[in-house]
């Protein structure tokens, strides 16, 4: 959980030069999941989801999300374009944002330095483009190996280029598109000819795989699972149902209304992963079902309160910490003496004068005990967010009471 | 274990952290618990809640977003026609589209999963300015918003007062 700050986000952008960026990340992520689109979707009032967002919403729903139109699952269309955009992002988004964030720390030390004085904005982007002329050393490695990144990547692409060299034909039973010279199976060039722009077959470093309509040579090494029919419940008995659940090899225990959902939420995954350039297994699947199993299926608490990750409001905490005294006695001599120990290895030297903090920090942490005995758990935690709108509520009540007038 | 509510809360709160709309804030009240929120409000200007400090909590269904969360002022009641006498804030951006029991909303007001956690709270803020008394929580304050506009102004401001310890 200690991840909540680095998930990345939109706003990453915001205190940065490019703060613009923000509406263009936001715009490639999803409304439901807020996550980058996975698989998207379109929808047929021409909203775009997660296949499994949408999915989900319509079998609850029945509705777009966006609009509250009316729409099928059936009708739901996979949006490509989105998805080379969402990839095409990602891959440039890490180097991007570290630029972006760059100009803060890193120029300042090298104005310092007395290097680089003039490393303009715009020059900085150009680098993304792995162009190799007059960047600095130290960027030109990092561009390159971006460059080096991308070239092992598309290793999907199937077509077989020759543009290299136009003369040789090789013998490999293929035919050359008449307009483009890209290499194909004979019953695949009417096909490719409907769609050949003439363009002539793109150099290796720019076909990320994605980036090229699927080639029908790669369409039939692995064939699409079959999707999974809707299920008017109704009209199945008890017993059909966990027949039809058994067959399908997913859990087939539970009152009927778990019955229903579970082969709900299956039917989801299933077909969402239908959607997928790189279908998962079904046992992936299968797992990402016992995971809907523990948090809203038949093994998830009704309640919501999982058992001991949160302290309740009326949380006996002196109660707590004397039957706990002796565990918590243990865990901070623990801590001491590994601390000890640490200061021992690295700066022997150092030891004497760090004896005298080590009971400053004892003393922090007994104090902690009796009041937040969660936190001493996990004491990695970035906790600066756990507490922040008691403060801001301290500070606005000052604040009121210095405006307020009263009133009469 | 993270699920999509989880992972979405935890965006939802760091939008919500770097980039807060006005007079607005909310988090989890602790980071092991993403469905338990606290949030605090502040009185919108020009209203008699002008001054005040609401404080709320939030309680996300597993199935967030496809459920929206239910939403309570805590400590101290707010007398507003559209929250309980126990706290609980009835407005349509909290209730799901499936059922409207009220028969009054449409259905573009209701929950969506596109609809967020700051939306609900700007929605509140707007709620405490402008009063829907056409399904009310609580009759009597509704009767009094509609009837003796002043003295419902008074209580709603001696209640601020109270609320802040004036």
């Amino acid at each position: 959980m200690e991840k909540a700050f680095n998930l990345p986000d939109s706003t990453d952008w915001l205190d940065t030069p490019l703060s613009l960026l923000t509406p263009l990340e936001s715009a490639l992520r999803c409304q439901v999941c807020k996550d980058f689109f996975n698989n998207p979707v379109i929808t047929s009032c021409s909203h775009t989801f997660c296949s499994l967002c949408i999915r989900r919403c319509l079998s609850t729903e029945g509705k777009c999300p966006a609009c509250r139109t009316s729409d099928q699952e059936l009708k739901l269309r996979r949006n490509w374009a989105v998805q080379e955009l969402v990839e095409a992002f990602q891959n440039a988004r890490p180097s991007v944002l570290q630029l972006a964030r760059r100009p803060a720390t890193e120029d300042w030390e090298e104005t310092e330095a007395g290097t680089e004085k003039h490393a303009s904005k715009k020059r900085k982007l150009d680098e993304q483009d792995c162009s190799n002329t007059k960047v600095p050393e130290r960027r030109q490695t990092r561009s390159r190996t971006n460059c080096a990144e991308r070239q092992t990547e598309p290793a999907t692409m199937e077509v077989v280029e020759d543009s290299q060299d136009e003369e040789y034909v090789p013998e490999d039973g293929l035919v050359s598109c008449p307009i483009c010279n890209r290499r194909m199976k004979n019953e695949a060039v009417f096909q490719h000819l409907d769609m050949c722009t003439g363009d002539p077959a793109p150099p290796k470093i720019k076909s990320l795989g994605s980036l090229q309509p699927m080639p029908p040579a790669s369409r039939k090494l692995n064939k699409p699972p079959e999707r999974l029919p809707t299920i008017n419940y109704s009209l199945l008995k008890d017993t059909v149902l966990r027949k039809k659940l058994k067959d399908l090899g997913i859990p087939n225990w539970g009152p009927r209304p778990l019955l229903q959902r579970r082969h709900t939420e299956w039917m989801n995954l299933w077909n969402a992963n239908c959607d997928s350039k790189t279908p998962k297994s079904k046992r992936e699947l299968l797992q990402e079902l016992d995971v809907w199993e523990r948090t809203q299926g038949g093994h998830s608490h009704p309640t919501g309160e999982s058992a001991g990750s949160v302290m309740r409001k009326d949380f006996d905490a002196t109660a707590w910490s004397t039957n706990h005294e002796s565990d918590f006695k243990r865990l901070i001599a623990n801590a001491r003496k590994r601390s000890d120990a640490l200061v021992r290895t690295t700066i022997p030297s150092a030891a004497p004068a760090e004896s005298q903090e080590a009971p400053t920090a004892e003393q922090t942490a007994e104090a902690a005990v009796p009041t937040n005995v969660q936190k001493l758990e996990q004491p990695l935690v970035d906790l600066t967010g756990t507490d922040f709108p008691k403060p801001q509520l301290a500070q606005d009540v000052e604040k009121s009471e210095r405006t307020y007038v009263i009133p009469g | 274990m993270s699920t999509v509510a989880q992972k979405r809360l935890f965006h939802e709160y760091k939008n919500l952290s770097t980039n807060p709309p006005d007079g607005i804030t909310a988090g989890p009240v602790t980071e092991d618990d993403m469905f338990h929120w606290e949030a605090l409000i502040e009185g919108p200007q020009g209203t008699p809640f002008e001054g005040g400090v609401f404080a709320a909590e939030l309680k996300f269904p597993k199935d967030y977003p496809l459920s929206p969360p239910t939403m309570k002022f805590v400590g101290g009641g707010v007398w507003h026609p559209n929250v309980y006498p126990n706290g609980t804030v009835c407005i349509s951006i909290l209730h799901p589209p499936g059922d409207d029991p009220n028969h009054y909303e449409h259905a573009s007001e209701r929950w969506s999963p596109i609809q967020s956690v700051e939306k609900i709270l700007i929605s509140v803020m707007s709620m405490l300015a402008e009063p829907n008394d056409e399904s009310p929580a609580n009759v009597e304050a509704a009767k009094m918003w509609r009837e003796r506009r002043s003295d419902y102004e008074r209580k709603v401001r001696d209640e601020v007062r109270k609320g802040l310890g004036l």
